[in-house]
């Protein structure tokens, strides 16, 4: 390992640091403000050795290729987990007493991600994926005297488990027939086919499966409500952003290298995959009562929204990637971070009833969840609108008529169920039990992410030129 | 010395992670899921080393040694829920613990 490689991976290695001193903490002496501002400090440190653009892009042995496409989204995983790390402290100060391990293993999460979203190899790939979902049986189990989170947590694992096999099982069917595990040696190698041979298209087929799972896209997206509900609030906001973001942004690579939708057996996979995703999550959305659980539909719906940019998979398809993929972090992380801020000390705020009349007696935090909601069902002004937009010009630029119609339809269905949190917000409210006082950086994040939502959806042309160059690049 | 065909080898793996599937399908005690997982995990890792030493090349068996360790983590922490669960509801039945629905 050369000396720029190690500069290259300055980022990650920290976050090794980061995780092995937060444990040396422990050990010394258990602080939860000491051991959250540690990683908080890992995080922003981690974020200022990012590798400078103008020489990129590097590859690191075979294992990792740090690209604009993969230096950015470790800058939004890195910024995002920021995020969750600053909900996480006033949700775990006042439900548990030991949190510094939480503080470990959500860095070694998204160290995992962070790995995802530059590995160019197939061991890397992997490594990177079981680091995060390791990483977070333990998180999702956390609070141990709460009655659903070690169901939660053992249904992720044995599904996450599940997956992996699947995962793992493709990956070696395509290494056996093509001899290589480097994204770049495959590309050679699925250039020569016309037609993909079974044994290729069977591993293909595989490791779809195994991500799917990970996406939480139709068919494989059956644990997503139980591990949402049964997950403390931040921690699934960390699953429904962090995780999934990093699954895809590695997808798009993959495809990319391997030129995956030549093939029409693929596409045709994917659309299938993107229309039941949207329609599914929808339409289950609409019968929930419970907040978490509609949000955990209505993240399978915008991955299913997001594939139709994937399927596109030209230049403008992966800048629409990048862009949903920064709009949705936003979008999801203040919708979870309002789910924190009211939750109580015994059980989150999950029913529709805790929000009745929020906006009377709670004004700037019901603005700021009718900011998140209305993005996330894409309401002009907001980032959602923007970046849906985006998705729909990437789709029609590559004629996929049917997704393009399903995605407008399912959107005005989308609508039905935000709305709704909404109008139970304006309800009148009733005398109710003080709902929680919340903490400074709960605060901050929230007008933080709402300021961005909002500046993303009215002058987008800024990021929209980041997200231009850097992928560019790559 | 006739060698092995490396279709057998990967049939095997095929068909053990078949086995390691419908049996974490149909087990409705946690234990037995996740040593189903762990025979589905193993069936790659042979297909692994079957394709390696089709290649000639070391990376299949430093993939399966990579799936030996993760496997292993994943158990650790599997069996620390288990136990968890164990304490809570003293059963391991899969429908116990199916508390939330919808």
């Amino acid at each position: 390992m050369s000396r720029a490689d190690i500069i290259f991976l300055l980022p990650h290695l920290m976050l090794t640091l980061g995780a092995v001193l937060v444990m040396m903490a422990i050990a010394v002496r258990r602080n939860h403000f000491a051991v959250y501002v540690l990683t908080c400090l890992t995080l922003i440190v981690a974020l200022y050795f990012l590798p400078k653009t103008a020489s990129l892009p590097h590859n690191v042995g075979v294992l990792f290729v740090v690209d604009g496409l993969g230096v950015f989204n470790t800058m939004i995983i890195m910024l995002a987990a920021l995020a969750v790390a600053l909900m996480s402290y006033a949700y775990f100060d006042t439900r548990e007493e030991r949190t510094g391990e939480y503080y470990m293993l959500f860095i070694l999460a998204t160290f995992g991600a962070c790995i995802m979203v530059i590995s160019g190899h197939f061991v890397s790939f992997f490594l990177g994926l079981e680091i995060l979902s390791v990483s977070l049986y333990g998180m999702i189990a956390y609070l141990r005297k709460r009655e659903r989170s070690d169901e939660a947590g053992i249904k992720y694992l044995i599904l996450a488990a599940f997956s992996s096999a699947f995962l793992l099982f493709g990956m070696a069917l395509i290494y056996a027939a093509t001899g290589d595990m480097t994204f770049e040696g495959l590309s050679g190698y699925f250039s020569a086919f016309d037609e993909l041979p079974i044994l290729v298209m069977t591993g293909v087929g595989l490791v779809v499966v195994g991500a799917g799972f990970k996406l939480s896209v139709v068919p494989f997206h059956m644990w997503t409500p139980d591990v949402y509900e049964g997950a403390p609030a931040p921690v699934a906001a960390f699953i429904s952003t962090i995780s999934k973001g990093a699954t895809m942004v590695l997808l798009v690579r993959f495809f990319l290298a391997i030129d995956g939708f030549r093939f029409p057996v693929v596409l045709t996979i994917f659309t299938v995959i993107s229309i039941a995703s949207m329609v599914v999550g929808n339409i289950l959305a609409l019968r929930q009562q419970n907040v978490k659980r509609i949000l955990a539909y209505s993240s399978i719906a915008h991955f299913g929204y997001l594939l139709v940019a994937f399927i596109a998979a030209d230049e403008l398809g992966v800048e629409a990637v990048n862009f949903y993929l920064v709009a949705y972090f936003a979008t999801m992380l203040g919708a979870f971070g309002v789910v924190t801020v009211l939750s109580h000390p015994e059980r989150d705020a999950e029913l529709l009833d805790d929000y009745r009349g929020l906006l009377w007696s709670r004004p700037a935090l019901a603005t700021v969840f009718v900011v998140t909601l209305l993005s996330l069902a894409g309401i002009p002004l907001t980032a959602g609108f923007v970046a849906k937009f985006y998705l729909l010009a990437s789709g029609i630029s590559t004629n996929q008529w049917l997704l393009v119609i399903l995605l407008v339809v399912n959107s005005i269905v989308g609508l039905f169920y935000y709305i709704r949190i909404v109008a139970v917000m304006f309800d009148s409210a009733e005398e109710r039990e003080a709902r929680p006082a919340g903490y400074v950086g709960n605060f901050a994040t929230l007008l933080i992410l709402v300021v961005l939502l909002v500046w993303f959806g009215v002058s987008p042309q800024g990021l929209i030129d980041v997200i231009r160059n850097l992928v560019g690049v790559g | 010395m006739n060698a092995i065909p490396i279709e057998y080898g990967l049939i095997l793996a095929g068909i053990l992670f078949m086995l390691g599937m419908v049996s974490v399908l149909i087990r409705r005690n946690i234990i037995f899921m996740l040593i189903s997982v762990e025979i589905m995990l193993n069936a790659a890792g042979l297909a692994f080393i079957v394709a390696g030493s089709k290649w000639t090349q070391a990376d299949g068996q430093i993939m399966f040694i990579f799936i030996l360790t993760m496997a292993a983590a994943e158990v650790s922490v599997g069996l620390a829920l288990i136990l968890q669960i164990y304490h809570q509801l003293k059963t391991l039945d899969t429908d116990a613990a199916n508390r939330m629905k919808g």
